[in-house]
């Protein structure tokens, strides 16, 4: 096994520092090693071209590289590798320059020390290095949509227009979600429908598109690339080749009224309904709860498409990545007891007050008193009714609200310019383009805006009361309106929350579905292939919700259009004869790559390599391709095979936050001891407490693990599992005399280079305090001895 | 008034931090039923407790009003306790041995009464107090006979089943 190593002099940075004529004499006697040459720039075309002809003279099979980070220049070797005829993954680089020469610039022979000492375990690692070959998986191009508000539209639109075929499964019997409910819309007041009509008709019409109404999903397997979707539709009992949509044959002989659930209980449809005259498809629907099944409308149906006996139908299909657009449910306002919704019938809520302004509404467009069927002369706005409430659990703001009411009320005051309006609100939320616009135009209209949170409403003799304290002039009202709309917040679909078990998305303590990165990726879910768009993962206005239906069928074209993907040969494997199907990888996985069937295997279309769960297997089942334990596990060896230093500290690096924060210190010249010899590894879940017993055992002084900031992880949770295990082992290695504090675990993002250095600065004067590893022991021996 | 810090500090420790998140929406003093009488109301009573204002909120009389019905605490939609905020600021009057509102003789009676029938009887207790301050029993009478009018006071005195448990409890809390 020829292995070749290269030193680099990167100029003056690292030969400045560092004896490069002893590092390259010392490399030259490790084992396996042929080869040690310094090169004054390893990077460019010459230093390549260098070890491209050792390749073929030494007949290398394996290259070191000490020089800068393999962040920045790992994937330049192994392409100069790969082009001399070798496996690119037989690379190892040795970080002598960032966490080196860079860092200990005052303390050139320590710093020669720690560099050998890099390098002996860059070499140990680079021995057991295997060949891995990256594998392309063919992709179906196919995409499921999940919901058909204005967010599944608009994503199933922008999808089938570039050449996908897409799946849009809605649950209702038609498609348009809210946004077909609601009357005008802010900021401009244009109509809800006319708007959204066209875009239904085209998701109706458009051949890319198969629409699945009425139905549910019931389970979906597999992995990006090629998710296996079934589900049920659900009987409607009336055949969708053969209605017309005539409305309403049928509904006009049906003797069954019940309050309708698209005018959210203020208006009447009949158990067999069309749900309302845009609806797509334009279907009849026989609702089975208050159907008495006494079959007029099967008479009345002059193109004979009602069928009792329709039967729900199943459906199973494969796509290549899934967009959840599930969306919301309005807060339920009788929660709040103390306004009287459901008990005092001139109380109402913003989506009854939307399908009263509607003209397609029950009133035709007439705003009423519910009790008396006159137009209210007063009515009254509260605000925030199911949001930021911690008194009902939704603590947060949800969002469109302010803009909803004040768009009804200025409806309202213009229709009926005589109507006293007041809002009692507690703050106007008016972020948007035009939206500060839209709320003075609402102001000069006149109506009147309150800042004070209504404590109570009382009905007395047919009239409403708001109880309230003016907090400017801390006097309490009572004050008397003909209509009060209470202005509910927005939830997450509880129907959602079974889709959200079956894809294992992760949610925020809002409920609502929580996305890849909140800034940086605001349509990803954790769950690679998956996209959330729209209110499922938030409360959102039209306009948004839009761009990210769009934004996420661009994330969904970008990931299926060549038709196969990447898949990186870094993943996860299980080694069956081992596997005790405990399930600790099932849990810990936070890319659900892990499925348990007998035994467990990984599905590396899934995997991210983090190697949370080769840590936590019991049984060392589970191994990584790269980062093997054998590989971090030679590392560690060779780290303390020559004690250069007291104290020694063995420093496990995540890839992504804490090497990162280590590479910076480097590049900002910050100056800390050299007593650290740093492993990288994929994220702090990586690391097997087995890592840090066996470092302790050879000869460390103590282990520092260092991952991103708690909720910050890459990989969801990894350094939480860290945290887990290693206050665990903590606890373990009290009980045999060890002291706990030879284990430091720190969290700093990419950027805290200072944290770090101060960090590991504090590690060592700790160290020094304590003693070289086994001090405690002998002393509790001793004393163990003493009479 | 000159800002207290470790009053604000004391206060808001014992009443959670949530105290902090107060957005003066007066929902606590709207909800409470004898804000009418309080000066300030709870809501300008929290806010002087965040402005450090120690003097003005424990003068008050609101903390002495307060019913303990807790209905400032479910409606609250901050999660903020202004129950406990009252509590906190009894105690430090209490301790920092301020007029604390409290009517000594009242509470006297009140106690022998829970101590050895368990139970408080209005019409006797009231009695029993006129006859130590004479002065009361003018408004005494207005509400008394209303509320008799209206069968809300029992002229009997009541009893509960085993007195003699009721009077272990307060001796051990009087011994603590």
């Amino acid at each position: 096994m020829p292995i070749g190593v290269y030193i680099c002099h990167c100029g003056l940075n690292i030969a400045g520092v560092l004896d490069i004529e002893k590092l390259s004499s010392y490399a030259e006697k490790l084992p396996d090693v042929v080869i040690a040459r310094d090169i004054p720039f390893t990077c460019s075309d010459l230093g390549q071209e260098q070890i491209q002809k050792d390749i073929d003279e030494y007949k290398l099979d394996r290259v070191v590289v000490a020089a800068c980070s393999p962040r920045l220049h790992e994937p330049t070797f192994r392409r100069a590798i790969a082009k001399a005829g070798l496996n690119p993954y037989m690379l190892e680089m040795a970080n002598i320059r960032e966490q080196c020469s860079w860092v200990h610039m005052e303390q050139p022979a320590m710093a020669t020390q720690k560099a050998q000492d890099l390098i002996r375990m860059a070499v140990a690692k680079a021995a057991l290095l295997k060949p891995l070959e990256s594998e392309t998986m063919p992709v179906s191009q196919e995409v499921l949509v999940i919901g058909g508000g204005v967010t599944g539209i608009q994503a199933s639109l922008d999808l089938a227009d570039a050449g996908f075929h897409i799946y849009l499964v809605e649950r209702r019997p038609t498609i348009g979600g809210f946004m077909a409910l609601l009357t005008d819309v802010f900021p401009t007041n244009d109509c809800s429908i006319c708007v959204l009509a066209p875009k239904m008709s085209d998701v109706f019409n458009h051949p890319e598109i198969t629409l699945i109404t009425y139905a549910e999903i019931l389970s979906i397997d597999g992995s990006v690339g090629n998710f296996t979707v079934t589900g049920i539709k659900k009987a409607r009992y009336v055949d969708e080749k053969f209605c017309r949509g005539c409305i309403n044959d049928c509904a006009s002989v049906c003797p069954v009224e019940v309050p309708s659930e698209y005018d959210f209980g203020i208006g009447k449809r009949k158990a067999i309904y069309v749900p309302y005259p845009q609806a797509v498809p334009l279907v009849a629907c026989v609702d089975t709860k208050s159907c008495i099944g006494c079959a007029r409308c099967v008479e009345a149906c002059s193109a004979d498409a009602v069928k009792f006996e329709q039967e729900p139908q199943d459906f199973k299909f494969t796509v290549g990545a899934i967009i959840v657009a599930t969306g919301w449910q309005a807060f339920d306002a009788a929660r709040k007891e103390e306004y009287g919704f459901g008990r005092y019938k001139d109380v109402i809520t913003t989506l009854q007050l939307e399908r009263l302004l509607n003209s397609a509404g029950p009133t035709k467009g007439d705003v009423v008193r519910p009790s008396t069927g006159q137009i209210p002369q007063s009515i009254a706005f509260l605000q925030c009714v199911g949001s930021r409430d911690a008194a009902i659990g939704n603590i947060y703001c949800s969002r469109i609200c302010c803009m909803a009411t004040l768009k009804n009320a200025q409806l309202v005051k213009e229709k009926y310019p005589d109507t006293d309006i007041t809002v009692y609100y507690l703050d106007i939320r008016a972020g948007g383009e035009g939206y500060e616009e839209y709320y003075i135009r609402a102001q000069k209209l006149g109506i009147n805006f309150v800042h004070a949170r209504i404590s109570r409403i009382e009905e007395v003799k047919g009239n409403l009361y708001m109880n309230y304290e003016d907090p400017d002039t801390g006097r309490f009202k009572r004050v008397s309106y003909d209509l009060a709309v209470l202005s509910i917040g927005l939830e997450p679909d509880q129907g959602a929350e079974v889709i959200g078990n079956i894809l294992g998305l992760a949610r925020r303590s809002d409920r609502f579905f929580e996305i890849a990165h909140p800034k940086m990726r605001p349509v990803e879910a954790h769950i690679d292939g998956v996209f959330i768009a729209g209110c499922a993962s938030g409360p959102k206005e039209i306009q948004t919700s839009i761009a990210q239906g769009g934004a996420a069928a661009a994330k969904a074209i970008k990931l299926l259009q060549k038709g196969e993907i990447n898949l990186e040969p870094t993943g996860a494997y299980v080694n069956q004869d081992y596997c005790t199907q405990c399930k600790l990888c099932v849990d810990v996985c936070p890319k659900r790559a892990i499925i348990l069937k007998s035994p467990a295997y990984v599905d590396e279309a899934a995997c991210n390599g983090c190697g949370s769960c080769a840590a936590a297997c019991p049984m060392d089942a589970i191994g990584m391709r790269l980062y093997s334990d054998e590989q971090i596990m030679a590392e560690v060896k060779a780290a303390t095979e020559e004690k250069s230093e007291f104290p020694l500290i063995v420093a496990f690096l995540c890839n992504w936050c804490s090497y990162g924060a280590a590479d910076l210190a480097g590049v900002s010249r910050i100056q800390y001891p050299t007593n650290s010899r740093n492993i990288r590894v994929m994220c702090s879940g990586r690391v097997d407490p087995i890592f840090i017993m066996e470092a302790l055992r050879y000869g460390a002084d103590g282990v520092l693990i260092a991952g991103c900031r708690l909720g910050e992880c890459h990989y969801v949770k990894g350094n939480y599992q860290a945290l887990q295990r290693i206050n665990v082992l903590k606890g373990v290695m009290e009980k045999v005399g060890i002291n706990s504090n030879r284990i430091k675990i720190v969290w700093c993002a990419a950027s805290e280079s200072e944290k770090f250095a101060k960090e590991l600065k504090e590690f060592v004067e700790e160290l020094k305090l304590i003693g070289p590893i086994g001090t405690e022991i002998r002393a509790d021996k001793k004393r163990v001895l003493a009479p | 008034m000159e800002t207290d810090k470790k009053f604000k500090q004391e206060i808001v420790q014992q009443t959670g931090t949530e105290v902090l998140t107060c957005i003066q929406c007066g929902t606590c003093s709207a909800s409470c039923p004898t804000s009418h009488l309080m000066k300030p109301s709870i809501r300008r009573l929290i806010k002087l407790v965040l402005e450090g204002k120690k003097e003005e909120a424990l003068d008050s009389c609101t903390i002495w009003l307060c019913t303990s019905c807790r209905l400032c605490n479910v409606r609250c939609p901050r999660g903020i306790r202004p129950k406990a905020l009252v509590d906190a600021l009894k105690n430090l009057c209490e301790r920092e041995g301020r007029e604390t509102g409290k009517d000594q003789a009242y509470e006297e009676i009140f106690l022998r009464f829970i101590k050895d029938y368990g139970r408080v009887s209005e019409l006797p207790l009231s009695g029993e107090y006129i006859f130590i301050h004479p002065e009361a029993a003018v408004g005494a009478m207005r509400v008394g006979l209303e509320l008799i009018q209206k069968g809300k006071l029992t002229l009997m005195r009541d009893k509960i089943k085993r007195t003699e448990e009721v009077k272990k409890i307060i001796t051990e809390l009087e011994k603590a």
